[in-house]
């Protein structure tokens, strides 16, 4: 019995009455164990030493950029009246946004069967953990006292004799970003404990065996422990799901509760959580395609699972697109001249640049995917994505800065320009980001291992089945 | 088959035995082993797999897992926590007032509720699944084999327990032989080091130790009085430059903060004295220095209100005596107009009349009132007619500062009308004092008839007013005396008595 097709790496050919096969070549458990362990195990290449270094080095500028704004205070940004949230908001809801494809993937897609993701949904997860501390960081400093940043936590302070505003939505935004931070660790964690026993029991060296010890807490594969943790999974995935859903219709409720023209819509939940997914698949993409590559993993992510996510990204993009429709439309059916007036100030008044490549970049880009030639070509899927990230990027940008620099008084107008701070802040999370992710692919596993091998076992049984 | 239990059976006789497992290569075999040692009664057993293998539970006979309640509790605890918290808080505590929301708004309170709710839930699940499994467990006799390793890997395992009921080891052995297991071994007791190396737990000591001193050093600054100033890492705008009043400076060589007038100059509003106070301030600075410099000084800054109002008194003192040797401006320094007059007559009549009357007889409503009640302190106003009030006994600069300063129980009223008003309403004044003395001379031929006709009509008024009024006090007077008399009687009765 053969899982080898014949055109190789290609598993998107669709043959109807079978299941295309999610593991490719003549694969067994063991070299599963072998092709994702060897990624930590061996010495790290060249393309990923220089990715460390320029990712660090990035890593290190926002560090400082931060300390300098710390000690200066938030005039080193571009913020200014009118525009008080700026570049440090777009990057925030940006960041989040990433974030969210990672938990669509490990939980929606397990919750509806959906077995393609086991390839992918430990990166992705990865993705979401280091988008959320990427965002997070930006509304942490955005308060302007930073150290006093802890007083947003209802807790019984002694110098305040005060509670919180529960009903404003910034405070939901904490509340709802630190639970979203949190249940994705723990659904991240869990999820790598099983590996995390396998690294122990391959490891050789006593250092790495009693760290990876320590990490799967003692994992021994027992069946009673694998059927709660797959209890557990399952009610975290189910948590997860409404939950990546709740953040950032709650993100959006920042701006849609305020009466701001152009924030002041209902449009803005649905509309938000459609762009984040898309924004995060694109993300996922970005990363994953080249990490596949340099790590040798084409046989476990292939281009069915690229396949898969760029019909997502289609999806979404779609929605996407309609949403920026839709938001026009109401703008001129609800007849309010200061809404008519901001979506008209998007596309043609200062910030026109910034609204067009928004939409070449976010509508027009995934519209690619309708062709399955460049669906299943990965160097063009990586550029699509990047279209598509820089486009979500603007999305936040036109979102956020043309509302604000252009409300309700003409005399209360101004045009926002980023400072050098902005910038190096924008790029410096970068570096926080890409440098935790190749950290995450030296030291931890970044194919979840047992839920592949289960993936395998049910190929392998579906075959058998043919069989008989 | 061999089975290596009996090369190690000779090793292990100072060790306990714990179980034998068995070791299959496919999910097939595993699962067909599970249901052979379920049927032959074993419970104590378990299945070791790389992943979770779907239906060895049925296969192995373990029930279903309690976990789901476990979450369910904590999921409702997290809920009544969200709310009950944003309720104490919001709408007992510390309400605030939004916009008018009501304190306790139900819809606003349900995104906090719901991501606690998600959030307990979550660590219900998650430490709920780590206790109910028993880990973290860094010790395992499973672990003892090398062989185990792969368990994680790829191989799958069935193990059945010592103290199962129905154990015995030649059995159990021959069962697993019959699934076809190619490795079949005793899990012996764990004979690592119990211990935790002692560098770990000196780590962990010196790194919790240290990890206190930050706290204990901010708990020490927060009781502890010291004359030196605060350590503090961030100001917060806690120290301000500016300097207060009275403070020391190193700026100035006289080391006062506070800066005085720099001599010869003039401040902005001091210029045109003579205007602001109705006195000619040159004259007055050649007979009365200190006083003159007062009112500059205070005239410097009509901010300073307690300062004004100490010179005030001081001004209004002398302006009331009989040595008044202040040299008022005696001319109107405005220019006298018909418009000039009608102002005047517009603020007479906001801020004068209701005290002064219309016609400036001293009778005005205030007046009028204060008689009717017959208040004891109760200054009447002046009659603006009298002779001592005409300009050649009041100067207009005297009248002018009497309006601004007061006198007597008259207020001040520099601070609500204009200096330029306050002139107008003294050319309003004097046009009226000239009206009360106005023969019929001054009146234009054109306009005699009429006002002549108006005379005898006002006058045949005024002396039935006259009439009516002796009438009504004769009556009251008749009414006092009765009253009087019948108090004295009822006195003289009380009195024998007594």
């Amino acid at each position: 019995m053969s899982l080898a097709i014949p055109n190789g790496l290609d598993n998107s050919v669709e043959r109807p009455g079978e299941r295309a096969p999610l593991v490719l070549g003549d694969t067994t458990f063991h070299d599963i164990t072998e092709t994702v362990c060897c990624v930590a195990e061996r010495k790290p290449n060249k393309a990923w030493v220089i990715g460390f270094l320029i990712s660090f080095a990035l890593l290190q500028w926002f560090g400082i950029c931060i300390a300098y704004l710390l000690y200066t205070g938030v005039g080193v940004w571009g913020n200014r009246s009118p525009v008080f949230w700026g570049w440090p908001i777009v990057n925030f809801v940006f960041w989040v946004g990433i974030g969210h494809a990672g938990t669509l993937i490990s939980a929606i897609l397990y919750l509806f069967r959906q077995d393609w993701r086991t390839g992918i949904n430990r990166a992705a997860e990865a993705m979401t953990i280091f988008a959320v501390a990427c965002a997070g960081t930006f509304p942490g400093i955005h308060v302007g006292r930073a150290w006093l940043a802890f007083w947003l936590a209802p807790y019984p302070s002694l110098n305040l004799w005060m509670w919180p505003q529960f009903r404003s939505p910034l405070l939901w935004d904490v509340f709802a970003v630190s639970t979203y931070g949190t249940v994705s660790l723990l659904f991240w964690y869990m999820g790598m404990v099983p590996d995390l026993a396998t690294f122990r029991d391959r490891s050789k060296n006593k250092w790495r065996r009693m760290a990876y010890g320590i990490l799967s807490l003692g994992w021994s594969g027992s069946s009673r422990h694998w059927m709660r943790y797959e209890k557990a999974y399952a009610l975290l995935a189910a948590f997860a799901a409404p939950l990546v859903l709740s953040v950032h219709t709650i993100v959006s409720f920042d701006f849609a509760v305020s009466q701001v023209p152009g924030w002041h819509t209902t449009i803005f939940p649905p509309y938000f959580v459609a762009g984040a997914i898309f924004s995060g698949f694109a993300m996922v993409l970005t990363l994953m395609i080249p990490a596949r590559t340099m790590l040798g993993l084409e046989k476990l992510i292939t281009i069915r699972h690229l396949d898969n996510m760029c019909k997502i990204i289609l999806a979404t993009g779609s929605i996407v697109g309609l949403a920026y429709g839709t938001e026009f439309f109401i703008a001129w059916y609800g007849q309010v001249p200061e809404e008519k007036f901001a979506f008209l100030n998007r596309a043609f008044g200062p910030y026109w640049w910034a609204y067009w490549t928004m939409i070449s970049c976010n509508v027009i880009s995934p519209q690619f995917f309708w062709f399955k030639k460049i669906r299943t070509t990965p160097w063009m899927i990586v550029i699509v994505s990047i279209f598509v990230n820089i486009g979500m990027w603007f999305e936040r940008f036109v979102i956020v800065i043309s509302s604000l620099s252009r409300d309700y008084l003409p005399s209360a107008w101004a045009y926002f320009s980023p400072t050098w701070v902005d910038w190096s802040m924008l790029i410096g999370s970068f570096g926080l980001f890409f440098t935790l992710f190749l950290l995450f692919c030296r030291l931890m596993p970044v194919i979840n291992m047992a839920e592949v091998k289960w993936t395998l076992a049910k190929q392998h049984h579906m075959t058998h089945e043919d069989e008989h | 088959m061999k089975t290596s239990t009996e090369i190690t059976m000779s090793e292990s006789k100072d060790k306990k035995i714990h179980g034998i497992v068995a070791e299959y290569a496919t999910v097939d075999s595993l699962m067909a082993a599970c249901r052979k040692v379920r049927d032959a009664g074993y419970t104590k057993t378990d299945a070791f797999a790389p992943f979770a293998v779907h239906g060895i539970d049925k296969a192995l006979g373990i029930k279903p897992t309690k976990l789901p309640w476990i979450v369910l509790c904590c999921g409702l605890t997290g809920t009544a926590t969200g709310l009950l918290m944003q309720i104490w808080m919001n709408g007992i505590d510390y309400p605030y007032i939004i916009s008018g929301k009501p304190f306790i708004s139900l819809p606003a309170f349900i995104p906090v509720a719901f991501e606690l709710t998600i959030l307990f839930a979550s660590f219900g699940a998650f430490f709920g699944m780590w206790a109910l499994n028993g880990l973290p467990k860094f010790s395992n006799p499973v672990f003892t084999d090398p062989r185990f390793d792969r368990v994680t890997d790829d191989r799958f395992f069935v193990y059945i327990d010592s103290t199962d009921e129905k154990y015995n080891q030649s059995s159990v052995e021959k069962l697993f032989g019959e699934t076809g297991s190619e490795y079949i071994q005793s899990v012996l007791e764990d004979d690592s080091p119990k211990k935790v190396p002692k560098f770990m737990i000196t780590t962990w000591i010196v790194v919790m130790a240290l990890s206190v001193i930050p706290l204990l050093v901010v708990l020490r600054m927060r009781v502890t009085n010291s004359p030196l100033p605060r350590f503090h890492v961030f100001y917060d705008m806690d120290f301000s430059p500016s300097k207060d009043a009275q403070q020391n400076t190193t700026l100035f060589a006289d080391a006062r903060a506070m800066r005085p007038n720099v001599p010869g100059t003039v401040a902005r509003g001091q210029m045109d004295l003579n205007f602001q106070t109705g006195i000619d301030i040159d004259a007055l600075a050649k007979i009365d220095g200190p006083r003159a410099a007062m009112l500059v000084r205070a005239l410097d800054d009509a901010d300073l209100a307690e300062e004004d109002e100490a010179v005030n008194e001081e001004t209004a003192k002398p302006a009331a005596s009989v040595m008044d040797t202040t040299p008022w401006l005696s001319e109107n320094p405005r220019e006298i107009s018909l418009e000039l007059v009608e102002k005047g007559q517009q603020q007479f009549g906001i801020y004068c009349s209701v005290c002064h009357g219309m016609n400036g007889s001293g009778n005005g409503l205030v007046n009028r009132r204060a008689q009717k009640l017959l208040s004891a302190t109760w200054i009447p106003p002046s009659s603006l007619h009298q002779q001592s009030l005409y300009a050649e006994n009041y100067p207009d600069g005297k009248l002018f500062n009497t309006i601004s300063n007061g006198i007597r129980k008259m207020p001040g009223y520099a601070s609500q009308i204009k200096v330029e008003d306050r002139w107008a309403i003294v050319a309003y004044v004097r046009a009226l004092q000239s009206s009360q003395n106005a023969s019929m001379d001054q009146v234009p031929a054109s306009e005699k008839k009429r006002i002549e006709k108006l005379k005898t009509q006002v006058d045949k008024k005024l002396k039935e007013q006259a009439e009516a009024e002796k009438k009504a006090a004769d009556e009251a007077a008749a009414k006092a005396k009765e009253a009087e008399k019948e108090d004295a009687e009822a006195a003289a009765a009380k009195t024998p008595s007594a």
